[in-house]
């Protein structure tokens, strides 16, 4: 019992001490007080992942009953099953690295207790996004993190762009989160309960049948997936509504490598593959998953190319990934989008950590263009730098191979159309990964370095406290595509009943007997890609900026994120803004205070200067005054008798 | 005679009062016409009343005693004035009605005590 | 006769003692001189709580003297401890104030002594030529004493305004009594009451006749409690007269005049409840609307505390207009509270001295929270208290009245009730910001006095803690209000 309790608790516990007495001991015991139940925590965790996901122990772990309104109940208990302990393995382990990380790289932070605790809250609130046995508590997770990725992106509150930044993010999710909790209700309105078990035993049930609303027919579950979807994309930067996560590099980078790239932002694919009993029936839905997922991994994967901001390039690279997870979703190959994202967290992670070492060791600076020539100064953040790369390019032998390569596999063992374009977009993608890879340690650690030497005087390896995290990460990085390989074993016994596959969905199982060309294509792309990136920045400077030259528009549109913010601002902004504005000044100004508050005041006035000005002080005035009163009561029951 | 006419008939004493008066004051009016010698001055021809000048200018000042004295004459007169239905029904009202008029006296009687104390009838 | 030969004279002992006291106290005064004036107002405090003792033990029930002129029962008894209450505390506020102007005459505390007489014998009034004598006394009391300070030109011209419009509104009243008595040929109010019943003595032309009386006597009436439009002369009043007696005028008269109103319109005029509801509602409606707006422009403090009694006399309507036990007892009990309320109020007022002057400007009072805390707290109560912000009691002086309002049905006027109590809540609570809020104006004198202490810490507790134990009232009210609907 304890074990399972345990994991998700103790963040909670450090975090409270962290933040409730961090004033009181002090930012080294906050530290250490948080680091080391994060540290028992993935340990436990570890041992969780042995005994459930490797044991096959399957537990549901009963606390309390949490609400009981009418037929609404609502149990707070775990479900720990492969799927769950998958998620626990790697949450708890990325964030007890990046907790220790963070000990190094905000060293010089005067808010070091809050930052902690943030810290482990949010994990605090993965792990019960994870372990969730039904709907509402996974939205407390859900909720919690996207408040705990609030706070973190504005954690350096006195930034204006930190602030604006984590109110986009809020912002943004907002709209997905009303989506997900429309399909919440959608689900309780019709299953009558929300918890897993009710829903998923309810779901074949439901295939098929429809609702009526505003006079047309609609899919129950094709709905119901899209609304949970929509909460899904906003969670993980999915297009359309990604725009928020590259604004989140905002926060430091500890946060953008645990929140925005490891844990966080993958809840959406966790949440699609906790919810396959219910896509599995709802074909619309799976569709709208796929395309959204290949559509976004080809647009993040096309802006990455020219950004300058290294944090942003990782952050377009972490859309994109997504992208593939959540088109493998699209095409029932939920484990392979389990597995990316499992090997995903740990290169993703030690990529943004190796940016920050990166950031760290160049005084803060962030854009590439003043980088360069680092790779000697700081050999050991380029060597993960480069595991890193290989990793999320997909090259053989590390993790990334294993788990892109299925999923393009899977794509495209689907055979359908949108497998097909899905396919052929993660073909395209995985190119281009390699190539803003290379861009992005080619300008980082090559060439004629462009800092000043101020700067460059400063460059030094990372204190050990940030690098060992980071070799730790750089191992995983390796051998998670290994650990893991069972995920996506053919037979998919690994994961029992945490992962439904409807029968005739089995692209899983038919990736592994497509012929060699689609196996060898990704990473030959991904070669081809790093080759172009070494000839365009390394051998002929000269060529990228021809490129730009000629194709402007092309270079414009990538350069400002295919203009999804401009046009955003447009359609939804300005407008809202407009609104709110014009509701402000006309509909409260002028209308409800001006008639309100206001209207009655000034109207008071008037009559208050009035009614002092019957009081002349005329004697005869006074007694005309009674006079007049007198023969107006009188002639009112005159006349009201006849 | 029919029945308005009685009720005026009850009013018939009045009329010849007032015809005896009427004739009354025409006859001394007259008489003095006649009889008395006519020596008009501006003191004999103003309208009296109170000792002042009939018109003049109405924000003229006028010593306020005259009307302390007014007024206090007139109280009394009035309050006095109750006696007399008093005095006519005693017989009626007994002991009670008789005990009630010597409070109403009393009181009559402190309000004389305290106006003269005050002072209010001395002229200086 | 046989009615004369029984005048039970023990029912009105209270009245024939302090009309005795009163005399009494003038001969001393007149024999001693202005010398006395201390002791005599605290002798006259003593009559009063010598006469408030006797109303109190007085039996219970109803009893009638002087042959049916003169009645006490539960409603008069509890009106008339509030009269008394409210006269002998403003008589006590007043002293000190009395003394520093100038205006220690021997006559103050007499005459005070022969209004509070005359408003007793309102309360107890049973028959129009007794309500008349009482009002009357009770007025050319309250000519004199707002003229008290003849030296003043204020004070004269209000004591002018107040006598010559009084003087119109008794000229109404009789008007109004002759009336009643020529289409009733009653004066006596169980008579009048079984005349109006029956249709009156002549015929078809009674009731309208009656009706236009009930008018012209209402109209009189309420002119007593300042009701709009017949209100005009109370501002000027207010703040004319010397402070003291304008405590008296807000604590006193107006609860008695109030108590004759009830009386005469549930008494003889019972049957026609649907007729003089009207003439209630508009000067309830107008009383409360005027009350609220035009004390927000006014900046001395006494106009505004007109104002607002005017404006509380309207809330108090409220209850009558009901028509209804619930709503007589809403009405007792507002008064009850309304009393206390301007009594701490007032003594606050009194207060108001900077270097031994007096002064009256709204402004003075800026800062008060720095330079007298205690004092501007009481104030405050009371104002928030008048605004009717819960939990202090001027919130359940309203509430009941409101309550009994809906019961009967008359939701537009607890409605615009509750409106202008929002708009009069403004001008309280601004006195409240400005004592603060605002920067300290000159300081107000220090320390204000033993017996204003006493008040205002008295009054102040009981607006406080009204809400805690509000049962003596609530059931003392019950039992008048009961009384007057036999």
């Amino acid at each position: 019992m304890l074990l399972y309790i345990a994991p998700v608790f103790l963040p909670l516990i450090g975090a409270a001490i962290a933040g409730l007495f961090g004033r009181l001991i002090g930012a080294r015991a906050s530290q250490v007080v948080s680091c080391l139940a994060m540290g028992i925590a993935a340990i436990l965790a570890v041992i969780v992942f042995d005994r459930v996901a490797i044991g096959g122990e399957v537990q549901q772990v009963y606390l309390f009953q949490w609400i009981s309104s009418g037929g609404f109940e609502v149990d707070w208990a775990f479900r720990y099953d492969a799927l769950t302990a998958v998620m626990v393995f790697v949450v708890s382990i990325v964030s007890f690295l990046i907790h220790v990380y963070s000990i190094g790289y905000m060293a010089h932070d005067p808010h070091i207790p809050r930052f902690f605790a943030y810290l482990s809250l949010f994990t605090f609130f993965m792990l019960a996004l994870i372990t969730a046995d039904n709907l509402l508590q996974l939205y407390f997770g859900w909720e919690g993190v996207g408040l705990l990725s609030y706070l973190l992106i504005g954690f350096w509150y006195k930034r204006p762009a930190a602030n604006s930044a984590d109110i986009k993010a809020y912002v943004v999710n907002r709209v997905g989160d009303f989506g997900f909790g429309l399909g919440i209700l959608a689900i309780f309105l019709t299953v009558g309960s929300i918890s897993y078990d009710a829903v998923f035993s309810a779901a074949p049930d439901l295939a098929g049948r429809s609702f009526e609303f505003l006079g047309g027919q609609f899919d129950i579950l094709n709905v119901v997936c899209i609304l949970l979807f929509v909460g899904a994309m906003g969670k993980s930067a999915q297009f359309l509504l990604h725009t928020w996560l590259p604004d989140a590099m905002e926060g430091p980078t500890p946060v953008s490598a645990l929140i925005h790239a490891a844990t966080m932002v993958t809840a959406g694919v966790f949440m699609v593959a906790r919810m396959s009993p219910l896509f599995e029936y709802a074909p619309v839905a799976l569709a709208v998953v796929t395309v959204i997922g290949a559509i976004t991994a080809i647009f993040a994967a096309l802006i990455a190319i020219t950004q300058t901001d290294i944090k942003r390039v990782i952050a377009y690279s972490t859309m994109s990934q997504l992208g593939y997870m959540f088109f493998a979703c699209g095409v029932s190959a939920y484990s392979a989008a389990i597995f990316h994202l499992a090997t995903h967290a740990f290169f993703k992670a030690l990529l943004f950590m190796g940016a920050g070492a990166v950031i760290h060791a160049m005084s803060d600076e962030q854009d590439m263009r003043r980088m360069g020539g680092l790779w000697k100064l700081i050999p050991v953040t380029y060597g993960l730098m480069w595991v890193g790369s290989l990793a999320l390019a997909g090259i053989p032998f590390f993790s990334g191979f294993f788990s892109k390569d299925i999923i393009l596999e899977s794509a495209f063992a689907a055979h359908t159309g949108l497998g097909q374009f899905a396919f052929w977009a993660g073909i395209a993608a995985a190119a281009l990964t390699a190539l803003y890879s290379w861009r992005l340690i080619i300008l980082t650690f090559h060439g004629k370095s462009r800092a000043d030497e101020q700067v460059l005087a400063h460059v030094h390896e990372a204190p050990p406290v940030m690098t060992i995290p980071n070799v730790l990460l750089a191992i995983g990085a390796i051998g998670a595509g290994y650990l893991l390989l069972p995920l996506v074993a053919a037979d998919g016994a690994f994961w029992g009943d945490a992962i439904f596959v409807l029968p005739g969905h089995e692209a899983l199982e038919a990736a592994h007997h497509v012929d060699f060309w689609v196996k060898a294509l990704p990473t030959i792309v991904a070669v081809l890609g790093i080759g172009a990136a070494y000839l365009a920045y390394m051998a002929w400077p000269a060529l990228p900026g021809a490129i730009a030259a000629r194709l402007r528009p092309l270079y414009l549109l990538s350069l400002n994120k295919g203009y999804v913010d401009e046009l955003y601002d447009f359609v939804f902004v300005r407008p809202a803004m407009y609104l709110g504005r014009g509701l402000w000044k006309q509909g409260d100004g002028a209308v409800i205070d001006g008639v309100g508050p206001d209207g009655l005041a000034a109207a008071a006035l008037v009559l208050a200067r009035r009614a002092v000005r019957l009081q002349s002080g005329y004697l005869y005035h006074y007694a005309f005054a009674m006079l007049i009163g007198l023969a107006a009561i009188v002639t009112w029951y005159l006349l009201a008798r006849t | 005679m029919t029945a308005p006419s009685s009720l005026l008939l009850e009013y018939l004493p009045i009329l010849i009062f007032l015809g005896i008066a009427v004739a009354v004051a025409g006859l001394a009016v007259g008489g003095s016409i006649f009889v008395a010698p006519q020596k008009p001055d501006p003191k004999k021809n103003a309208a009296f009343e109170c000792g002042f000048d009939a018109f003049e200018d109405s924000r003229g000042r006028f010593d306020v005693r005259f009307y302390l004295v007014a007024i206090l004459f007139i109280i009394f007169d009035l309050e006095v004035a109750y006696l007399f239905p008093w005095a006519i029904s005693f017989s009626g009202i007994g002991l009670y009605g008789f005990w009630s008029m010597m409070v109403f006296l009393g009181i009559l009687t402190i309000g004389f005590v305290y106006e003269w104390k005050k002072g209010a009838l001395e002229w200086e | 006769m046989t009615e004369l030969a029984n005048p039970n004279y023990l029912a009105a002992l209270p009245e024939m003692f302090l009309a005795a006291a009163a005399a009494v106290l003038l001969m001393i005064g007149v024999f001693v001189g202005n010398r006395s004036t201390t002791a005599l107002t605290l002798l006259s405090a003593l009559a009063m709580a010598a006469a408030f003792i006797m109303v109190l033990v007085a039996p219970d029930e109803r009893a009638t003297a002087f042959g049916g002129l003169f009645v006490t029962d539960t409603f008069s008894t509890f009106m008339k401890c509030l009269v008394l209450i409210g006269a002998s505390v403003t008589l006590i506020m007043g002293l000190g104030y009395v003394k520093r102007e100038g205006m220690a005459r021997f006559e103050f505390p007499v005459l005070i002594l022969f209004a509070s007489v005359g408003m007793l014998m309102m309360i107890s009034a049973n028959d129009l030529i007794a309500l008349y004598i009482g009002l009357e006394l009770q007025s050319l009391s309250l000519y004199i004493l707002a003229a008290f300070r003849r030296d003043a030109v204020r004070s004269s011209e209000a004591g002018l305004k107040y006598f010559v419009l009084g003087a119109l509104s008794s000229g109404f009243l009789l008007y109004g009594c002759s009336m009643v008595y020529g289409f009733t040929g009653a004066t006596n109010f169980e008579a009048i009451a079984a005349a109006v019943a029956s249709g009156g003595e002549a015929g078809a032309a009674g009731p309208i006749g009656i009706l236009i009386g009930l008018v012209f006597i209402a109209v009189a009436l309420a002119f007593k409690i300042s009701a709009v439009p017949f209100h005009m002369w109370t501002p000027d009043v207010y703040e004319g007269a010397p402070t003291p007696v304008t405590a008296f005028f807000a604590a006193a008269p107006k609860i008695a005049a109030m108590a004759l109103l009830l009386r005469v319109f549930l008494g003889p005029f019972q049957e026609l409840v649907e007729q003089w509801e009207q003439i209630i509602l508009f000067v309830s409606i107008a009383s409360m609307a005027l009350g609220a707006l035009a004390a927000i422009g006014q900046t001395n403090i006494k106009r505004l505390m007109a104002y607002s009694s005017i404006g509380h006399v309207g809330y108090a309507l409220v209850g009558l207009a009901a028509g209804t036990p619930e709503g007589v007892r809403g009405v007792i009990i507002y008064l009850t509270i309304y009393m206390v309320m301007s009594l701490g109020a007032f003594s606050c007022i009194l207060a108001m001295r900077q270097k031994g002057q007096m002064v009256e400007q709204i402004s003075d009072l800026a800062g008060l929270s720095k330079t007298n805390p205690l004092m501007a707290f009481s104030f405050a109560v009371f104002m928030f208290s008048m605004a009717g912000i819960p939990p202090l009691a001027g919130f359940f002086g309203k509430l009941y009245v409101f309550l009994a309002a809906i019961d009967a049905g008359l939701y537009g006027l607890a409605i615009v009730g509750v409106l202008t109590s929002v708009v009069g809540a403004f001008y309280y609570i601004r006195i409240v910001k400005l004592m603060y809020f605002d920067e300290p104006a000159a300081p107000l004198d220090r320390p204000i006095g033993v017996e204003l202490s006493v008040v205002l810490a008295g009054t102040g507790i009981v607006t406080v803690l009204f809400f805690a134990y509000p049962t003596p009232v609530l059931i003392g009210a019950q039992a008048a209000a009961a009384s007057l609907f036999p």
